[in-house]
């Protein structure tokens, strides 16, 4: 059967991967170059440019090899690429790589929209996930609840008007001296304290499916600040629980506004667990199915690119080989 | 042989091909759009000359020092190519294919090839002409600091960093030579062995990292 080879360097994953066009995944590899980023606190764009130069080759020649594939004569049937939103700068080097590739063996090839890739992760995983789809795409970059009626139906019905979900958690875990990526540590941490020990106020109070995180962060260093007494522990229960009170508030306030049969979580934020744990009993108490990812599909990855590439070649065939990286490239401007 | 070079160094962006000796060249560009026009101009080059990307034997490639965007862009290019076609990967760097192309026009005695670095500074080395040999390291500094160690020493200048700071070099003689010809390439890499891998000459390694320490703690 006939396969995509998937291609992704957006932020900091250098990532390939090949799946078939019935969404089995034959390979995925991904290289992080996230050590290189730990001390400055955030993903620093130049030192991931550089690293996808490094890695972009020995990734897509694995993900080949691993496929079982030949990469003179792989006997594909296109490639896909994440053409945006993301790093200008990494973006390019994943797109030029990918047309090369289309060039040298006179293949198709697709650019695909990053988020996109996202919302087709669940197909991957569970490709009998009934329509409509709800799914709550929570990341260091992006935060949104999208409807979908059927693949390539897309509907956002919110986002974050500031802060990603993830980088609030970034932005939190430095602030209490708790190192990059903050998202496992103040997981790990919120698990042993208790969050009532720190009120905080809870966002986005109104009817609009819209979230926003600043503010939160600036509480949390507002009630934190001078405060010796407080348990780190605490600190982290009462910012998961906000946070994930927000987001859970809006999906519930969504899904009661649009008949949908399954709710998916996305994303590197879906790796948390009172997340995880919030939308299976919300799914359950709504009668709906739940699709919460794999850890290894909550990262960024190539194989959610194939598959979103494989429906994007069916429908809107190839991309022309002058194609640009759209670094600010709009989920809703993917028709 | 069959072989290819790209050249992405500066704000152009240029191919050339040599068929069994014979070398077409083509500029594409000169506005910085690599991501752009680069892959559709090999092809174009490629179909004039009846060939299929898959004959390919050689790939050259300029590793800078230049424009970030651009070695990246033209970096990944050669390396997608030599992976889908098996073609030998040869590098070269912006600054020798100045000075090669120098000597090819005609240039004598020393010359130093000057690549626009932006923020006030050139990626600059030394070359003797006569027979083509690299006089000092390929480095980043200010044109001003290059005049006073320069001093009276006759030295031709060559490349896009020469052309841009003319007024700083006055007195100097600045060639006509902005883009670092492909075709130069292409014969400086026939002497040259292959190589597995190919990272930008970027020359500036704790700059990007100094300034973003910097950033965030003005934060
Ligand atoms: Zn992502």
């Amino acid at each position: 059967m006939e396969s995509v080879l998937g291609i992704e360097t957006s932020c900091d994953e250098t990532a390939a991967a090949v799946v078939r066009r019935d969404l089995v995944t034959l390979s995925s590899v991904v290289e992080s170059s996230i050590d290189q980023h730990r001390d400055f606190g955030g993903v620093v764009p130049e030192l991931a440019g550089r690293a996808h130069v490094a890695t972009i080759r020995p990734v897509v020649e694995r993900a080949l090899r691993e496929a079982g594939l030949d990469p003179r004569r792989p006997g594909i049937a296109g490639i896909a690429v994440t053409a945006g939103p993301g790093l200008v700068g990494s973006l390019l080097v994943g797109l030029s790589f990918a047309k090369a590739l289309a060039l040298a063996w006179d293949l198709p090839y697709v650019g695909v929209n990053h988020l996109e890739g996202h919302l087709f992760a669940p197909r991957l995983e569970a490709p009998g996930l009934e329509w409509p789809l709800m799914t709550l795409l929570v990341s260091g970059g992006h935060s949104m609840i999208v409807y979908q009626r059927g693949p390539g139906e897309h509907e956002v019905l919110g986002e974050t008007v500031d802060d990603a979900a993830g980088e609030a958690y970034d932005k939190v875990a430095r602030w209490l001296g708790l190192g990059y990526p903050g998202g496992p540590v103040l997981d790990r941490l919120a698990r042993e304290g208790s969050p009532a020990r720190l009120p905080l106020p809870r966002g986005m109070l109104g009817e609009g499916l819209d979230l926003s995180f600043s503010g939160l962060k600036t509480a949390v260093v507002r009630a934190t600040e001078g405060r010796d007494d407080l348990a780190l522990a605490d600190v982290a229960a009462a910012f998961q629980a906000t946070l994930a009170e927000q987001l859970l508030r809006k999906l519930r306030a969504a899904l009661a506004r649009h008949d949908a049969r399954s709710v998916a979580l996305a994303g590197g934020v879906a790796a948390n667990s009172a997340l995880r744990e919030g939308v299976a009993a919300l799914a359950a108490e709504l009668g709906v199915a739940a699709h919460l990812p794999a850890l290894a599909m909550c990262t960024d990855n190539a194989a959610m690119i194939a598959a979103a590439g494989l429906y994007r070649l069916a429908h809107d065939g190839a991309s022309p080989l002058d194609l640009s990286a759209r670094p600010n490239w709009d989920l809703r401007e993917v028709a | 042989m069959i072989a290819l070079a790209i050249e992405t160094a500066t704000p152009a962006c240029a191919v050339a091909l040599e068929v069994d000796g014979e070398v077409t060249e083509a500029v594409l560009d000169r506005e910085r759009r690599h991501t752009e026009v680069l892959a559709p101009g090999v092809g174009r080059l490629l179909a004039a000359a009846g060939l299929a990307p898959g004959e390919l034997e050689r790939v050259v490639v300029d590793r800078g020092p230049g424009l970030y965007t651009g070695l990246r862009v033209g970096i990944a290019t050669a390396l997608g190519l030599a992976l889908a076609t098996g073609a030998a990967l040869v590098e070269v760097t912006s600054l020798e294919v100045l000075a090669a192309a120098a000597a090819r026009a005609g240039a004598r005695g020393e010359l130093v090839a000057l690549v626009d670095a932006r923020r006030g500074e050139v990626f600059a080395q030394r070359f003797s002409l006569e027979p083509l040999a690299a006089l000092d390291a390929p480095r980043v500094l200010r044109p001003e600091a290059l005049v006073s160690e320069l001093g009276a020493r006759p030295a031709g200048l060559g490349g896009d960093g020469a052309a841009r700071y003319r007024a700083v070099f006055a007195g100097a003689e600045v060639l006509d030579l902005a883009v670092p010809p492909p075709s130069v390439a292409l014969a400086l890499a026939r002497r040259r062995e292959p190589v597995e891998a190919v990272v930008p000459l970027y020359l500036r390694e704790a700059d990007a990292v100094a300034n973003f320490t910097t950033r965030t703690r003005a934060r």
